[in-house]
């Protein structure tokens, strides 16, 4: 299965990637092998980065949160945020942090603002569970949720270049970005880069 | 009965013009000699070996039985043999003993040539680049150049992190266990202790115990207070109290007419047995000298810091702590995997959730294999 078609699709051949929240490494298997990269990753899961390792992968137990200061500026062609933005403590300081580690960063998540979601919380006046957002609201590991149009307020309010954005609906089919993305897609993909100097 | 798998202890002596090894401390040593075993066959391209570093306690007997009478095998036999993580139908596994040391290479127990007494405390003040110099000249000796891995815990694994700094154009990858760049005040302390119990063991006479006119009388208290300390260190107090609790030895607890103010816990007699049985396999003079090479290890010595020291390293590292090990805790590898990810060293880290403590790199676990074995077949590539 090609659960990461749209963002391997992105990725330039043998460039330098890292990617965030890996777990044990499936994306990185496929990304590696279909792009030819020696991707690197991090996930703070023990089991998880065990598993990983095991592998093969280059993988390294660290806290998204903290351990990314580590890296130089500019050590990666791409960063990868796959689904995992809306789990920090802090996304914003992340997303500013690694547009300067990577020369192109690739941000996906779940769209908050999507219609089923909007319909859920109206009709039921409860918090909407997904497929996407399966969790209780105690439960949940999304303690930051947003929506596109948050993002895009957000990438204009910090100067970040948005150079490339995908959208899918209901059943992983594409929405055009001129059908209201916001109101129609479930999960959007944005590729960003901070400004060039 | 399995036919067991034998290897032989083999021994080079570094001897003629040139052959004196310098310390770091300046001082010389003369006809050095290093203890070794190999294990498995080099390859043609003479790229397939695999160097393995012991810690304090170890020796160069990494793996398989020296005679069919032996009842256990090498220490990381769990590690080293076929279809094992260091598989010995693909690598060349070489291992031996540390100068210093007590099993064969030379160290304080050793006969110094120029006085044909044993060193004692004439033997000079030894580092963990030192240990690693006589290493390097075993390589040359039998001819080779790169290294596929290099792999150590504990003090094995500091001297891989020595090797990637020292010699950054030879090794492939490497795997650093439970180890730090430099020892914090508290692993020190508990070091000292154990010198100052063999010091202050009477029989240790100033190091000189080692002639006839000494009857045989060695530090043996001292050291096996020393060992007592350091086995405490070395497993969690979760496994410890597990194995023992407060469980008594006499279980029916007769009354006895005296206070019995050393074994009668399991724990203490337990301890008691791990000291009784190092003191047969170990020198108290190479405990002393070893401690200190630990001590004083400090990758950073020379460099501005860590990071700089680190720039120099090429190969792939995979960096692994245990979270039960207090002795050597995961924050002291995170500073290792900071400073290796700052110089855009392909780093991998994990914290290892095995109960066993710090020697949990010693004990046969599905987890540590596989972790082990998923990194070499990664190099591979």
């Amino acid at each position: 299965m090609r659960r990461f078609e749209i963002i391997n699709n992105w990725i330039d051949k043998n460039s330098k990637v890292l990617v965030l929240g890996c777990g044990n490494g499936d994306f990185l298997v496929e990304l590696n092998s279909a792009r030819m990269t020696k991707s690197q990753g991090i996930d703070i899961n023990s089991e998880k980065v065990y598993e990983a390792i095991s592998r093969g992968l280059s993988v390294i137990q660290g806290d998204i949160n903290t351990d990314l200061a580590d890296y130089p500026e500019n050590s990666f062609d791409y960063i990868i945020a796959h689904d995992v933005i809306q789990i920090m403590e802090k996304p914003d300081a992340v997303v500013k942090q690694i547009i300067k580690l990577g020369r192109n960063v690739i941000i996906s998540f779940p769209n908050f603002a999507y219609l089923p979601i909007r319909l859920t919380i109206f009709f039921s006046g409860r918090m909407p569970k997904t497929k996407v957002l399966p969790y209780e609201w105690y439960d949940s590991p999304n303690i930051h949720l947003f929506t596109i149009k948050d993002f895009k307020d957000f990438c204009k309010k910090e100067n970040i270049i948005i150079s490339r954005q995908h959208y899918t609906g209901f059943g992983k089919r594409n929405i055009p970005g001129c059908a209201s993305p916001n109101l129609f897609s479930e999960f959007a993909y944005f590729m960003i880069s901070g400004i060039k100097k | 009965m399995e036919r067991k798998n034998i290897v032989n202890t083999r021994y080079i002596t570094f001897e003629g013009p040139g052959s004196q090894l310098l310390l770091d401390s300046g001082q010389k040593l003369t006809a050095v000699t290093i203890a070794y075993e190999t294990y498995g066959n080099l390859n043609k391209k003479r790229d397939n070996t695999v160097l393995i570093f012991h810690a304090l306690s170890g020796d160069a007997h990494a793996a398989g039985f020296n005679s069919e009478s032996d009842k256990k095998p090498g220490w990381w036999d769990i590690m080293i043999g076929p279809a094992k993580p260091f598989d010995t139908d693909k690598y060349f596994v070489i291992c031996s003993n540390v100068i210093g040391g007590c099993k064969g290479s030379t160290g304080p127990s050793s006969i110094n040539p120029e006085t044909k007494k044993p060193y004692g405390l004439s033997f000079p003040e030894i580092t963990i680049n030192d240990m690693l110099k006589p290493q390097k000249k075993l390589l040359e000796h039998l001819g080779i150049e790169k290294l596929f891995c290099i792999a150590g815990g504990s003090m094995g694994g500091m001297q891989a992190l020595q090797w990637i700094v020292a010699y950054p154009e030879t090794a492939k990858g490497a795997i650093i266990i439970a180890a730090a760049a430099g020892h914090t005040a508290q692993q020190i302390a508990f070091n000292s202790i154990g010198r100052y119990a063999i010091i202050s063991d009477p029989a240790w006479n100033n190091g000189n115990y080692y002639d006839k006119s000494c009857m045989g009388k060695r530090p043996d208290i001292g050291l096996s207070i020393a060992r007592m300390i350091g086995h405490i260190t070395y497993i969690s107090e979760e496994l410890m109290h597990k194995k023992f609790g407060r469980d008594f030895i006499n279980k029916n607890r007769i009354k006895k007419s005296f206070i019995d103010f050393t074994k009668e816990f399991e724990v203490e007699s337990y301890l008691y047995y791990q000291g009784e049985s190092f003191i047969k396999r170990f020198d108290p003079n190479s405990y002393l000298y070893i401690t200190k090479a630990l001590d004083n290890f400090n990758l950073s010595q020379g460099y501005k810091n860590l990071v700089e020291a680190m720039s120099r390293v090429k190969s792939r590292c995979l960096v692994l702590s245990f979270k039960s090990d207090w002795l050597y805790p995961g924050q002291q590898s995170m500073q290792i995997v900071k400073a290796l990810k700052i110089n855009g060293v392909d780093t991998t880290y994990v914290d290892l959730d095995l109960p066993y403590g710090h020697d949990s790199f010693l004990i046969e676990d599905k987890k540590l294999i596989s972790l082990v074995k998923g990194f070499t077949g990664g190099l591979e590539d």
